[in-house]
């Protein structure tokens, strides 16, 4: 067996990870409008026109900070093959990951006391944003097709 | 002087102490799934765009648990 001493060392790249990226979020995207819809009209009906704004609040956080991750990669992959793209990866995605938690901290501690806002509503809904945009992620990465080598492109692409 | 006597005194609220909690779950779930994606790219470079997506299905996971754990402050007083 010959070693690979010689071999020059392929460039990290995610390049090839895009596609189920771009389409995780317009999947969620159509998601999330549904969700709204739906919570929207859920929250009229039990608290008017303050359940309405709870719905659409709460639908619009959860589908925004779930899809700041994917959001985050896709912008992470503009650096790729470059020679720290490895590390400026998990600086962006990590980074964008604190600061996303961060500020859905704050604004959970200044949204549960306003007065136009039903906390049940808006907590129903961040759940079911959250849930929604789980089952659009499984469903986009179970039937998508990927290289198994990453600078590749698949017939048909 | 009073029979009992107050050694130490917690004010605030007791939530605070769930944040905590709720923090704590997610935090070791994207360690464990960043590390192994890390491990993994290097030991493979070129599965970095596979491994990107499957790191993502982890975090997604993970940072359900810690939106959920943060938006019970919605319903619990």
């Amino acid at each position: 067996m010959s070693t690979s001493s010689s071999r020059s060392t392929p460039a990290v790249t995610g390049s090839s990870a895009r596609p189920v990226f771009v389409r995780i979020l317009k999947l969620g995207a159509i998601i999330a409008i549904a969700i709204a819809v739906i919570g929207g009209v859920v929250g009229l009906l039990v608290d008017g026109e303050r359940g309405l704004l709870s719905a659409l609040v709460g639908t619009a956080m959860a589908i925004l900070f779930t899809g700041l991750t994917a959001a985050s990669i896709l912008v992470a992959n503009r650096f790729s093959g470059t020679e720290f793209f490895t590390a400026i990866f998990f600086a962006v995605v990590m980074g964008a990951w604190i600061v996303k938690f961060a500020i859905f901290l704050v604004l959970v501690f200044l949204l549960r006391d306003a007065e136009w806002i039903n906390p049940t509503v808006m907590f129903i809904c961040i759940i079911a944003g959250v849930l929604g945009s789980l089952v659009v992620d499984v469903v986009v990465v179970a039937t998508s097709r990927m290289g198994y080598v990453s600078d590749v492109t698949l017939p048909g692409e | 002087m009073d029979a009992t006597t107050v050694l130490a005194e917690i004010n605030g609220n007791i939530a605070t102490v769930g944040y905590g909690l709720a923090a704590i779950g997610p935090a070791i779930g994207v360690g464990i799934v960043v590390g192994k994606t890390i491990e993994g790219v290097a030991r493979q470079p070129e599965l970095a765009g596979r491994l990107q997506v499957l790191m993502y299905i982890g975090i997604a996971f993970t940072e359900a648990l810690a939106f959920i754990g943060i938006a019970t402050y919605f319903i619990f007083v």
